[in-house]
């Protein structure tokens, strides 16, 4: 396989408990950016970097998100999945459907605590909640967080700074790509590739950039 | 048997999770969501609402008999709906901004179909809005004036009798159909004498690309019902009548002056009035007849029709644009006073003449289509 | 009666990134048919907003002008002929306008103002060839770059617009 090729075929790179929740944190948000080296969560990646105000929003609202589904998610696999694999529910099929769930429906208690609590925040961030419960990208960590729980086992805390990781990845690199775009405006860009054209190409080198934190963290 | 228990199981822990989840939100809903009752204070305590919090400020009003006028049926585009907001509004919603101006904004203006009611609140809100209502009626009768204008005749079902100036418009509703995915209100001044209180009568003309219009023009038939409400509106005869009166107007711009003229002539009020009417050619005049008939009938009162098209021979009137005749039948501007109604292309170069004449500003008074 | 010298059956399929773009969905929700106007901005063009505008302004910058040149020009016809609804007016070399009345207003889609109804019949007297703007176009040209989808009643292309005025 090419080295290329072979950076898809990897583990997560994710550190034993022991090895402290900082590298638990940075690994999830560098080493393996859920955007740039799992390539989760492209389509609002790429719609909403238009604008360095809506990204940052987003942004922020993915981070909040991925973290407390990632916590609601691992309870509900370690207290009613795991529990009842004795009696032969499958948990690995289960927890799909569960974790959609939970993301669903905690993205729309969200909304509404939000509108009731600040309005102005609402305001500013209450477009992109909705979006978010389609993000390939939360339900991805929640996913990664099953992997790391039965492979490294993981408890709550880890799986707190795996999520906020993971969000904190998906926010630097929509933030790198808003910035990138706001230059663009005054770039001369061939029409054909104008718009997701010239914004994958870019997604792209930035992926390969991030390559270079492959390997950095060895436990 | 083991395959039976583990596919009730995760059946049950795949639903239970689910309603577990729906449940909470219900509650969240119930808690959060409800605003329970608001105060809602009218014009320092002239009115005293006591509303349950959660609708748009628009809705609510509407649901306790206040009309607020709007043109787009709450969606956000029309910015007719305004209202000034002294207390408990909430910071301003993003889709109010590009409605407003910085005046506005600063004198707590706001757009009431995107403010939601979350908590007591003060407004002040125009005196005259308090009599609009909303009325169900039919449409008795659909007359042909020209090529692009129809008259409506529309009896009114519920509440039977209205109250109007003439000079005020109402709004129509014109339902969904076709592609049209909702509906939206316009608004057209009442061309009938207040006299006739039962029906009201509407000269409406065929807009390019209009949503209403062509509602109106191709589907709309004798015995359909109509939703409107009303009556709206500040253009209206002056209380001055030392001053002598002209009215200029264009196409259906004709409709507030039909109802004036005949309200005058019903009451005998009797003041001076000169009536320029602009069209293009003959077959875009429409009540030439009846208004001559008026002209010839009441000393005080001139109708002077007015055609701009090229090549008229059998034409007998005035020729050329409204605003040249008007320059060239009034010299003195000092004892009169001017009403326009139009495009607002026309009413700008009206203005302009009239200024020229001696009529200050606010002795002309217009209602601009746009 | 549109502008567009594209065959009836132009169709470009939807693009992936619009369904998830909130900004693009409210643009397009707003330039549908019977919410602002009867035809709405779009006809039948399933092509993004963004990419609409990009392809005319490519073409606005291949015929060596700007959308503001053009924006401004359509301004001196339109106030040169609103003064005088249904009156033919001379407003260039072969050129004569026409002003219709429209009562009302119409907000644009993009949420930036609320402009009179109405429009105005642009027709060349040499070539016989016609075009159709309204107040509210000239703005979406101007601030936007935004000619209208391929169907739309007031959509222009560019290349026809610079014709008709003259300006190629």
């Amino acid at each position: 396989m090419t080295p290329a090729l072979s950076i898809l075929a990897q583990e997560p790179i994710s550190a034993a408990p022991s090895a402290g929740l900082m590298i638990i944190l940075i690994s999830a948000a560098l080493t393996d950016n859920i955007l740039l080296t799992r390539f989760l969560g492209m389509c609002p990646f790429l719609s909403v970097s238009k604008q360095l105000k809506s990204a940052f929003g987003m942004g922020l609202a993915v981070v909040f998100v991925v973290t407390c589904t990632t916590v609601l998610n691992f309870w509900v696999y370690r207290y009613l999945l795991v529990p009842l694999e004795p009696y032969g529910v499958p948990a690995e099929s289960l927890k799909l459907i569960l974790f959609i769930v939970v993301i669903a429906g905690f993205v729309q208690f969200m909304e509404m605590l939000i509108e009731r609590v600040s309005l102005g925040l609402y305001f500013s961030l209450g477009i992109f909640l909705p979006l978010i419960t389609v993000n390939c990208a939360i339900l991805g960590a929640s996913l990664f967080m099953v992997i790391n729980v039965t492979s490294k086992g993981f408890d709550t805390l880890d799986v707190l700074m795996f999520g906020f990781g993971t969000g904190l990845g998906w926010f630097i690199a929509i933030m790198l790509l808003s910035g990138i775009r706001q230059r663009l405006k005054k770039a001369n860009i061939p029409p054909a590739l104008e718009g997701p054209g010239i914004t994958l190409i870019i997604t792209g080198i930035m992926a390969m950039a991030f390559v270079v934190f492959q390997g950095m963290i060895k436990i | 048997m083991d395959a039976l228990v583990s596919i009730l199981l995760s059946a049950a822990a795949a639903t239970g999770v689910t309603v577990g989840l729906a449940a909470l939100l219900l509650v969240a809903e119930r808690v959060l969501i409800s605003y329970g009752q608001c105060a809602v204070d009218i014009n320092d305590g002239a009115k005293r609402l006591d509303v349950k919090g959660g609708q748009t400020l628009l809705s609510t009003l509407k649901s306790e008999g206040i009309f607020i006028p709007s043109a787009c049926g709450g969606r956000g585009t029309c910015a007719y709906c305004k209202v000034k907001v002294l207390d408990g509004g909430g910071p301003i919603v993003p889709t109010e901004l590009p409605l407003l101006s910085p005046e506005e904004v600063r004198d707590n203006v706001r757009i009431s179909c995107q403010i939601k009611v979350r908590n007591d609140m003060r407004l002040a809100i125009p005196e005259e809005l308090f009599s609009i209502r909303e009325f169900i009626g039919t449409l008795e009768r659909v007359r042909d004036l020209t090529h692009d204008i129809k008259e409506l005749t529309i009896r009114l079902v519920d509440p039977e009798i209205i109250e109007f100036r003439p000079g005020q418009y109402i709004q129509i509703e014109a339902p969904a159909y076709g592609d049209n995915p909702e509906p939206v209100y316009r608004a057209y001044s009442i061309s009938s004498s207040p006299s006739m209180r039962d029906r009201i009568e509407l000269v409406v003309r065929r807009v390019p690309n209009g949503i209403c219009t062509t509602w109106v023009f191709d589907r709309l038939r004798e015995g359909d019902p109509i939703r409107l409400n009303g009556p709206y509106g500040e253009f209206r005869l002056s209380d001055d009548a030392s001053k002598k009166m002209i009215w200029i107007a264009g196409g259906s711009g004709m409709a507030p002056f039909w109802s004036m003229i005949r309200h005058m002539q019903e009451q005998g009020i009797e003041r001076d009035c000169t009536y320029f009417f602009g069209a293009v050619t003959p077959r875009d005049l429409f009540y030439v007849e009846e208004l001559a008939r008026l002209s010839e009938e009441l000393p005080w009162f001139r109708f002077v029709p007015a055609l701009s098209g090229k090549d008229l021979p059998d034409w007998e009137g005035e020729k050329g644009l409204i605003t040249e005749v008007v320059d060239r039948h009034i010299q003195d501007g000092s004892d009169k006073e001017a009403y326009l109604c139009g495009s607002s292309g026309m009413i700008d170069a009206s203005i302009k003449v009239l200024r020229a004449k001696g009529i200050p500003e606010d002795r002309i008074y217009y209602d601009k289509f746009n | 009666m549109t502008n567009s010298t594209d065959p009836p059956d132009y169709h470009v399929p939807k693009t992936y990134g619009t369904r998830q773009d909130p900004e693009e969905q409210r643009l397009r929700n707003r330039m549908a048919p019977g919410v602002l106007c009867r035809d709405g901005f779009l006809g039948h063009d399933h092509r993004p907003v963004n990419e609409i505008i990009a392809s005319d302004r490519a073409e606005v910058d291949r015929l060596g002008l700007t959308s503001q040149q053009l924006a401004d020009r359509l301004q001196e016809i339109l106030e040169a002929t609103d003064p005088a609804p249904g009156a033919t007016r001379d407003v260039g070399e072969n050129l004569e306008a026409k002003f219709t009345e429209g009562m009302g207003r119409i907000p644009s889609p993009f949420a930036d103002g609320i402009f009179p109804k109405g429009e105005v019949e642009l027709r060349r007297t040499d070539t016989g060839e016609t075009l159709t703007f309204t107040p509210l176009s000239v703005h979406l040209i101007r601030e936007h770059d935004f000619y209208q989808g391929h169907g739309s009643r007031y959509r222009i292309d560019p290349a026809r617009l610079a014709r008709v005025l003259g300006m190629e």
